[in-house]
C-alpha cells in the first residue's frame, strides 16, 4: 500500500514537472474519446425526441383485437376474455374495450344536422383502462364502479372532442348519443400509443348495453400491461390463451413496435463515426507511446538514479505504467466532457433533444485508459530494462 | 593491510574477474581481484583510464555481476543474486555518489534526498524529517526547497550526498566526486566525506586524483585490471 502510495506520488510529480509533454500525452485519449462520444450522443440525439417518448410510454403494451372472420360485421372477443388473459402468468393488467358502431354524437340536439356526416367513435370501456394505457384526465374523472353497476349515463371524452364541442374543463354539461343525453365527467389526456381516443367518447359498459346494444357485451379489443421484456412471448401466449384454438382469429400487437423502429438511431452511420473516432485515440495510442518513449531517453540518468538508489525494475516500469494510466483517467474525463460539450452545442444548433447513454462515459475514460496503458507498457518496459552501469557513466 | 580477525568485512571480494565480450573481442576489465572492505575503512582506488577501476566500482556497488569469483556484501554472497534481489541489497547497504551528481532536475533538494527513502515502507511524515535531518548534516537544510538548476555544482554534490547518507547504507561509494567542482568546493566535499567516517560505516572514492587519493586512510592502486598495491597512506 505504502508502495503504491510512493509510486503514485512519483509518477504525478513526473507528469507535473513536464507540463507541456503532459499536455501532448493528454490529446490523444482525449481528442478520442470526445469524438466517440460525440459521435454516439449526436447520433442518438437525431431520434432523442422519439427515444424520449418510447421510454416514457413503455414497451409492454400489447393490444389485443378479434380478426375479421368471414360473415362477421364486427368480429368480437369472447366475454371472457379478461380472465383469460390473466391466466397468462406475465401478465400484469388488462383493460377492455368495446366499439360502437353508428351512434351519432352531437353536443346538443340543435347541432344534430351539423355534426351528423362527422364520425365520432363510441366506446364502452371498463374502469381501468386509464391506469392500463398510464394516462391521466385531463379533467374531471373516469368512469367507475358506480357508473358500471347503475348503467349511469355518463361519458368521458377525448381531448380533441372536447376542444370541437367547447367543453370547458370541470362544466356540467350533456351531449347526445343518438339522442340520449349524457353527462360528461371528464376529458381524457392524449393517448400517444392510441391517437383514435383523442377524439372518441367512452361510456359504462352496463350503459352501452342497455342504450345501444341487445346482444352480449363482448369486447372487441384488450390492453394489456406485460412484464418489461416479455412483449413478443406475452403476445404469443395471449393469441393462444384468448382464442383457445377456436374459430376466432386473434391479433397482438405490440404497439410501441412501430414507434421503437423509428426512434432507432442510424446505426451504419454510428458505426461509421464511432469507427473514426477510435482511430483518433489509436493514433492518440501511438503518440502516448512516442511521446513516453522519447521520455525514457531523456531521462536515462533519472531511471539509472532511481535503480542505483534500489529501486527495481518492477518499480521503475510500474511508475512510467502509472504515469499512463494517470494520462488516460485525465484524458478520458477531459475526452467525456469535450464530447459532451460537443453533443450540446449540435443538439442545440438542430434542435435535437439530448440523449447520452449512462454507460457512454465510464466506457470512454476505461477506453483511453486501455489504450493509454497499451502505449504506455512499451516504454515502460523500456525504462525498467535500462542498466544504471550504462545510463550512470561511472569513472 | 590486518584486520582484526574478529571483525567480518562489509564487503569481501576473492578472485573476481569480470570479461566484456568473448573469443577475438574479448576484454579482461577486472583479472582476478580479491579485497576486503572493513568498518571503518576510508579508502581510496586510484589508477589510469582503462585500469578497470570503473568496473570494479560497479561489482562494488552491485551494479553488475562478476564473470567469475565471488563477492560478499554485509553477509550476503550476491554474486549470483537475480536483478532484483543485488537491487534490495543495493539499496539496503550501498550510497552512492557521482561525479555528475544526477540529481533528479525536477525534484528540489529533499525530494531528492527523499528519493533514497521511497518504496521502503517509510511515512511521508517519517521521510521528510529523515531527508531534512540528512541535509542538515551536509549543511543546506536551509536550501531543501531549492531545485538542482538554483544550486552550485558543490551545493548539488552535497544534497547527492545527503541523499546517499539518509539511507544509513554500510558503504559509501564515491565515483570521482570532487572530479567536476572547483578546488574549493572539492576541498569542501571531501572535507564531509572525511567527517563522515565512522565505525559503522565504510567510504570508499574512486579517483584518479593522487591528491584526493593521498587524503584517504588506504589507498588501493590499480593497473590492466589488477590491483598492483594495497596500503595504508602515511599522512
Amino acid at each position: 500500500m505504502s508502495t503504491f502510495r510512493d509510486l503514485l506520488r512519483v509518477s504525478l510529480s513526473g507528469l507535473a514537472a513536464r507540463k507541456m509533454r503532459t499536455v501532448l500525452l493528454l490529446l490523444g485519449p482525449m481528442i478520442g474519446v470526445a469524438a466517440i462520444i460525440a459521435a454516439v450522443g449526436l447520433t442518438d440525439s437525431a431520434k432523442g425526441d422519439l427515444k424520449a417518448k418510447v421510454a416514457e410510454l413503455g414497451t409492454n403494451l400489447v393490444e389485443i383485437s378479434a380478426s375479421s372472420s368471414f360473415g362477421q360485421e364486427t368480429p368480437l372477443l369472447p366475454e371472457d376474455a379478461i380472465e383469460r388473459a390473466l391466466t397468462v402468468t406475465t401478465v400484469e393488467t388488462v383493460a377492455s374495450v368495446r366499439q360502437l358502431s353508428n351512434v351519432l354524437v352531437t353536443p346538443y340536439t340543435e347541432a344534430r344536422e351539423e355534426f351528423e356526416t362527422i364520425p365520432v367513435p363510441v366506446l364502452a370501456a371498463d374502469d381501468v383502462l386509464p391506469d392500463v394505457l398510464e394516462v391521466d384526465l385531463v379533467a374531471g374523472r373516469w368512469l367507475d364502479a358506480f357508473d358500471e353497476s347503475t348503467g349511469a349515463r355518463v361519458a368521458v371524452i377525448g381531448q380533441s372532442l372536447a376542444q370541437e364541442f367547447s367543453y370547458l374543463p370541470g362544466e356540467n354539461r350533456t351531449i347526445e348519443l343518438d339522442g340520449f343525453a349524457y353527462a360528461v365527467v371528464g376529458v381524457l389526456e392524449r393517448v400517444p400509443l392510441e391517437p383514435g381516443f383523442d377524439n372518441a367518447v367512452f361510456i359504462p359498459y352496463r350503459t352501452a348495453g342497455d342504450d345501444f346494444l341487445d346482444d352480449e357485451l363482448e369486447p372487441n379489443k384488450l390492453y394489456v400491461r406485460c412484464e418489461e421484456g416479455q412483449e413478443d412471448l406475452t403476445a404469443q401466449a395471449l393469441g393462444v390463451a384468448i382464442g383457445l384454438g377456436g374459430p376466432d382469429e386473434i391479433a397482438a400487437d405490440i404497439k410501441s413496435e412501430a414507434l421503437e423502429l423509428a426512434a432507432q438511431s442510424d446505426r451504419q452511420l454510428q458505426l461509421i463515426v464511432v469507427s473514426m473516432g477510435l482511430l483518433a485515440i489509436v493514433v492518440g495510442g501511438l503518440g502516448i507511446a512516442n511521446v513516453m518513449s522519447i521520455s525514457v531517453i531523456q531521462r536515462s540518468a533519472e531511471i539509472g538514479i532511481r535503480r542505483a538508489l534500489g529501486h527495481t525494475r518492477r518499480i521503475i516500469a510500474l511508475q512510467f505504467l502509472l504515469e499512463a494510466v494517470a494520462v488516460g483517467i485525465v484524458g478520458g474525463i477531459l475526452g467525456v466532457l469535450l464530447g459532451m460539450l460537443a453533443i450540446f452545442v449540435g443538439v442545440s444548433a438542430a434542435g435535437w433533444v439530448f440523449v447520452m447513454a449512462s454507460w457512454l462515459a465510464p466506457a470512454g475514460v476505461a477506453l483511453a485508459v486501455v489504450i493509454s496503458v497499451l502505449a504506455g507498457s512499451y516504454p515502460a518496459v523500456r525504462a525498467a530494462r535500462l542498466e544504471p552501469l550504462e545510463t550512470l557513466r561511472l569513472g | 593491510m590486518t584486520s582484526p580477525v574478529d571483525i567480518t568485512p562489509f564487503m569481501e571480494l576473492a578472485e573476481v574477474s569480470r570479461v566484456y565480450g568473448s573469443g577475438d573481442t574479448e576484454v579482461r576489465a577486472l583479472d582476478s581481484v580479491s579485497l576486503s572492505i572493513w568498518p571503518g575503512d576510508f579508502v581510496s582506488i586510484v589508477g589510469p583510464s582503462g585500469s578497470g577501476k570503473s568496473t570494479l566500482l560497479g561489482l562494488l556497488g552491485c551494479l553488475d555481476a562478476p564473470s567469475s569469483g565471488r563477492i560478499v556484501v554485509d553477509g550476503e554472497d550476491v554474486t549470483a543474486l537475480a536483478d532484483a534481489a543485488r537491487t534490495r541489497v543495493r539499496g539496503r547497504s550501498i550510497g552512492f555518489v557521482f561525479q555528475q551528481f544526477h540529481l533528479i532536475p525536477h525534484l528540489d533538494a529533499l525530494g531528492n534526498v527523499e528519493t533514497a527513502l521511497l518504496y521502503r515502507g517509510v511515512r511521508p511524515a517519517d521521510r521528510r524529517e529523515r531527508a531534512l535531518e540528512s541535509l542538515a548534516r551536509v549543511g543546506l537544510a536551509h536550501r531543501h526547497d531549492h531545485r538542482p538548476v538554483q544550486l552550485s555544482g558543490g551545493e548539488q554534490q552535497r544534497v547527492a550526498l545527503a541523499r546517499s547518507l539518509v539511507t544509513e547504507p554500510k558503504i559509501l561509494l564515491a565515483d570521482e566526486p570532487t572530479g567536476a567542482l572547483d578546488s574549493k568546493n572539492a576541498a569542501n566535499v571531501m572535507e564531509i566525506l572525511g567527517g563522515l567516517r565512522s565505525p559503522e560505516r565504510a567510504i570508499v572514492i574512486v579517483t584518479h586524483d593522487n591528491g584526493i587519493a593521498d587524503s584517504a586512510a588506504r589507498k588501493i592502486s590499480m593497473r590492466d585490471g589488477r590491483v598492483v598495491s594495497d596500503e595504508a597512506t602515511t599522512p
